[in-house]
Formats: C-alpha cells, sequence, structure tokens
C-alpha cells in the first residue's frame, strides 16, 4: 500500500512540475494578496499581533485556492476511475495527502518568508515556536482539507464550495494556531503556547484518523 | 392525535407560566443591591409579621418576614390598603441602609407562592433561559440525530436513512437560526451589543456555518446515493471538529454565559446551584422541545413517503400509458 501511495504521490508531483499549475497560480495568488495587504497598509503602523491575524488570511486562502486541485483534477481530467481501479482507497487517500502536505508546506513557507521580508513591523521573538506552529499548522491544513477536497470533487459547484466546507473544520485550527502564532510573537515564553500546541497536534490526530475511516465511503462509486 | 393537543398545552402553558411567575427577591438581595446602588428598586415579596404602625413621617412602618425567615422594618409612603386582610406583599423596594429598613416604593400584589429567584444583572431578563436554552440542546441533539442516522446510512445504504439525517439537519438548522436570534436580541440588552464573539456565540456560529454548508453540499451533488453518502460523510467530519466548541471551549474559556471559566458565581442559573423552580419550568420545556422535534420528524417523513408514493404511481401511470402506445 505504501508503495502504491509513493507512486500515487510521485505521479501528483510529476505531473505538477510538469503543468506548474498549481505552483504558478498560487504563487501569483499569495503575491497579489501580500500586495493588497502592503497597498491598504501604506503609512499604517500594525502591532505584530494584528499583523499575525493577516499572516493567517493569507494562509487561509491561499489553501482555500489550491488545495482542492489534487482531487478536483483527477475529476476532470477522468481519471478517477482509473485511479480507482489501479490503487486501493487508502493508498489513493495517503498519496494525495502526502502531495497535499508537501504543497501547503512549501506554500506557507513562502508565504511567510515572503512576509517576513515585506512586513518590517513584524517581528518574531520565539523563531523555534513560530516555525513548530507553522509547521503545525500546515499539517492540519493538509490533514482537513484533503478529505474535504475529496468531497467536493464529486460536487457540481467545486470551487465555491470548497472554502465554505473547509471553514467550519478548520476553525478551530485557525484559532488554536493564530493564537500560538501570536504568542510566538509578542511573548519570549515558549510554555505559555503549550496548551495550543496539544490543540493543534490532537487536531492532526483527529482529523486525519476520521479522514482515514470515511475515505472509503467518499472514493468508492 | 392526543399527545400532540397535549404537546401543545404543554408548551403554551409552560411559557405562559414561565412569563406570568413573578421574579422576587428577599431581603439579602435588598441588601445586596444597596451596596451598589441606594436608588435601584428590586420586586421583593414578605409576608406581614406584624401589621406595625404610623410612622413618624406619616408614613406606615410594619415588620415583614422574606421567604428565608429573616425579618426587617418595611416603610410605606401611606397605610397600605387592605392591610389587615393581606398575608404578605410583591413590592418593588430598596434597602435604605441609613435607617436600616426597607423602603416599599410600591406594592405589585400579594404575597406570591411561586416565584423566581432575583439574579443581580438578570431581573426579569434570566426567564430566557426557559427558550433559548432549550433552543441551543435541540440544535445540538439535532446535529448528533442527523449524523447517527448519517452513520447508519454508511453502514446499510437505506436511502431513507438519509432522509431522516437530511430532516434532523433541517429542523437543526430552524432551531440554530431561533436560538441565535433570540441570544442576539437578549444580548443588546443585557450585553450592549448584539454579537460579542464570547465561546458560546462562537459555537453556534460554527454550527450555523456547518449546517450552512451541509445545506450547500446537498444541494450540489445530483446523484441521490452520492449526495446520501458526501452529506453523511461530511456530517461525521464536522462531527468531529464541533465538539471542542460547543462542549469544551466554552467551559475552559472566559466569556459571558454561565459556566465559563471565569464564572465563579453563576448561582441559580447555572447546573447545581439553580434554583428548584427555575430548574423545573427549564426541564419540563428541554422535554416539550424535544417533543417537539420528534412530531416534526415525523410529519416530514410522512411528508417524504407521500411525495415517494405519488411520484411512484405517476411513473407507473406514464409506463403504462407508453405501453399502451
Amino acid at each position: 500500500m505504501l508503495r502504491q501511495a509513493f507512486a500515487i504521490f510521485a505521479k501528483d508531483l510529476a505531473s505538477e512540475l510538469r503543468t506548474r499549475y498549481a505552483i504558478n497560480a498560487l504563487l501569483m495568488f499569495v503575491v497579489v494578496t501580500l500586495a493588497v495587504i502592503m497597498f491598504s497598509l501604506v503609512g499604517e503602523t500594525l502591532s505584530s499581533g494584528a499583523l499575525t491575524g493577516m499572516l493567517w488570511v493569507v494562509m487561509f486562502f491561499a489553501a482555500m485556492s489550491g488545495l482542492s486541485r489534487s482531487f478536483v483534477a483527477e475529476e476532470e481530467r477522468g481519471t478517477t476511475m482509473t485511479l480507482q481501479l489501479l490503487a486501493t482507497p487508502m493508498a489513493v487517500y495517503l498519496g494525495k495527502l502526502l502531495f497535499n502536505l508537501l504543497l501547503v508546506v512549501a506554500l506557507n513557507v513562502f508565504i511567510v518568508l515572503l512576509f517576513l521580508l515585506t512586513m518590517d513591523q513584524f517581528t518574531v521573538l520565539q523563531p523555534d515556536l513560530f516555525w513548530t506552529v507553522m509547521l503545525l499548522g500546515s499539517l492540519g491544513i493538509a490533514a482537513a482539507t484533503a478529505i474535504i477536497a475529496a468531497i467536493i470533487a464529486r460536487a457540481n459547484t467545486k470551487g465555491t464550495l470548497f472554502p465554505v466546507l473547509s471553514f467550519p473544520v478548520l476553525l478551530p485550527l485557525l484559532m488554536a494556531g493564530i493564537s500560538a502564532t501570536k504568542i510566538a510573537v509578542e511573548e519570549p515564553v515558549w510554555d505559555n503556547a503549550w496548551p495550543e500546541l496539544q490543540m493543534l497536534a490532537s487536531y492532526i490526530v483527529v482529523v486525519t484518523t476520521v479522514s482515514f475511516l470515511l475515505f472509503d465511503f467518499v472514493w468508492k462509486d | 392525535m392526543w399527545w400532540k393537543i397535549l404537546l401543545f398545552f404543554w408548551i403554551a402553558a409552560l411559557s405562559v407560566f414561565a412569563i406570568v411567575t413573578p421574579i422576587a427577591g428577599n431581603l439579602a438581595d435588598l441588601a445586596g443591591v444597596a451596596q451598589w446602588s441606594a436608588a435601584k428598586t428590586i420586586p421583593v415579596r414578605f409576608m406581614i409579621e406584624n401589621t406595625g404602625a404610623a410612622a413618624d413621617d406619616g408614613g406606615w412602618l410594619l415588620t415583614g418576614r422574606d421567604a428565608h425567615g429573616r425579618t426587617a422594618d418595611f416603610h410605606f409612603a401611606a397605610r397600605p390598603e387592605g392591610l389587615d386582610a393581606a398575608e404578605g406583599y410583591l413590592a418593588i423596594a430598596r434597602y435604605d441602609s441609613d435607617q436600616h429598613r426597607v423602603e416599599v416604593a410600591r406594592i405589585l400584589g400579594g404575597y406570591p407562592s411561586l416565584a423566581f429567584p432575583f439574579i443581580p444583572g438578570l431581573e426579569e431578563r434570566a426567564k430566557i433561559i426557559f427558550f433559548h436554552v432549550p433552543m441551543s440542546w435541540m440544535t445540538v441533539i439535532a446535529f448528533l440525530v442527523s449524523m447517527w442516522f448519517g452513520i447508519r446510512y454508511l453502514r446499510k445504504k437505506d436511502m431513507e436513512d438519509d432522509f431522516r439525517s437530511a430532516v434532523s439537519a433541517g429542523l437543526g438548522l430552524l432551531f440554530c437560526i431561533l436560538a441565535t436570534s433570540t441570544g442576539s436580541l437578549w444580548a443588546k440588552f443585557n450585553w450592549g451589543s448584539f454579537w460579542n464573539w464570547d465561546p458560546r456565540e462562537t459555537s453556534i456560529f460554527v454550527l450555523l456555518l456547518v449546517y450552512g454548508a451541509y445545506f450547500a453540499l446537498r444541494s450540489a451533488i445530483e446523484v441521490e446515493e452520492k449526495k446520501a453518502t458526501l452529506s453523511a460523510v461530511y456530517s461525521i467530519i464536522a462531527a468531529a471538529t464541533v465538539p471542542f466548541f460547543i462542549f469544551i471551549m466554552p467551559r475552559i474559556m472566559p466569556g459571558l454565559h454561565p459556566g465559563s471559566a471565569d464564572d465563579t458565581g453563576s448561582g441559580p442559573v447555572f447546573s447545581s446551584g439553580m434554583d428548584a423552580l427555575m430548574r423545573v419550568v427549564l426541564y419540563s420545556m428541554l422535554l416539550g422541545f424535544l417533543v417537539l422535534y420528534v412530531w416534526l420528524m415525523r410529519i416530514q417523513m410522512r411528508l417524504h413517503r407521500i411525495k415517494l408514493r405519488r411520484s411512484d404511481t405517476a411513473l407507473s401511470s406514464t409506463e403504462r400509458s407508453i405501453s399502451h402506445v
């Protein structure tokens, strides 16, 4: 099963690198969003806490615009049937999850780096905690969006439905993530963020487990 | 049939009872309010210990005993009418800490044997608990029932279960909107604004979003089986994350609702410390809403079966006419 999963992951990666559909669109999306934020903030002094909120807004909407791709593309190319025949549902889910994970982590690293470069007012007191939260947040986003992408790939209005379905499910992650990032940015003590980190970790575990249990129903016709 | 009539009268009678039954404090409440504001008057009930005598200032002074058995002097502006026949009064009054007596501003009526306790900061507005709390409970229960039938559909693939799941979600959405709007309206008058992002407000907002997403998903899929499967899966995923908002966050975070982390003296409105009469009315109301929910579910299910039968007969008659041709 793991070999199948890695094969699907490699296939997605290869097709992504060949077309660069998601990468190009997503990078442009991030640049455009940051440009809008910067235009609207010219001459304003914002606290790092307020900018944390903006960072998460960019991360959330970037994820919303790109992450449904992995399943929707299969549906659009009409390759879903082939995949259903060739691989077990578990392998498909795992492969797609891995690809989503890679995409989200790369995307968020890009967003954060760009954010740190362009926003002078955004200073981080605890970089180690900050990057831990970013990593956990990315894992959570990937885990939750993978199953929802699989659901909406079967629906008619794919693009608009994705954020609508994802937001309530992602909200615990967003709240814990934002509050932990605020602590990393504003407070010098790592321990203050401990409850949030526990929440992020348990969220990832719960969502991944539930997704594994339910993916069979979503995938099989 | 009979239980529907009973249900109607049950909910109607409870509503009237909840609204008509007065809020009445006792001497401890009067003293407590007097510490905050000397001029504030509250409703208070007391039995007449002795009919008293005319006071120096032309008013009337008598000794009264409150529900807890504490006695105090009650000062009236004039001799109250029907004093000899009255056993006690429900009156608007304040405590005068200089003269150590209760100043009665206005008599509302005789001593009420049934009354809800006076809660500082809530007063008459405390009565929302009998309507708002059952609605909120039904919102959550309907969601869980919807998920339960969703799981049953995934196991047995019976379209009836999917329909039950959808109907329950619809009723849950209805209760959710009712709970949100009553709560929001109430918050304007008690907390100062329609929406405060209190943890429980966040939780009901998330439930609204989940219900909205559930129906958005259902309307976006055409194949019935696929629709049933995917919406069941979504409700299970949502149920994995929603409990955090409903059961955990409102209790561990500071907030405005009773039972929050920073709530030290929620007193009569919450769980163990709740007043006995309030608890009886609240639980009776919960029972009423639960039966109302079951009734609405049954109506919807019957409607669904009738529609199915009609489309079946329409289908078979079309087949017959085609075969005739």
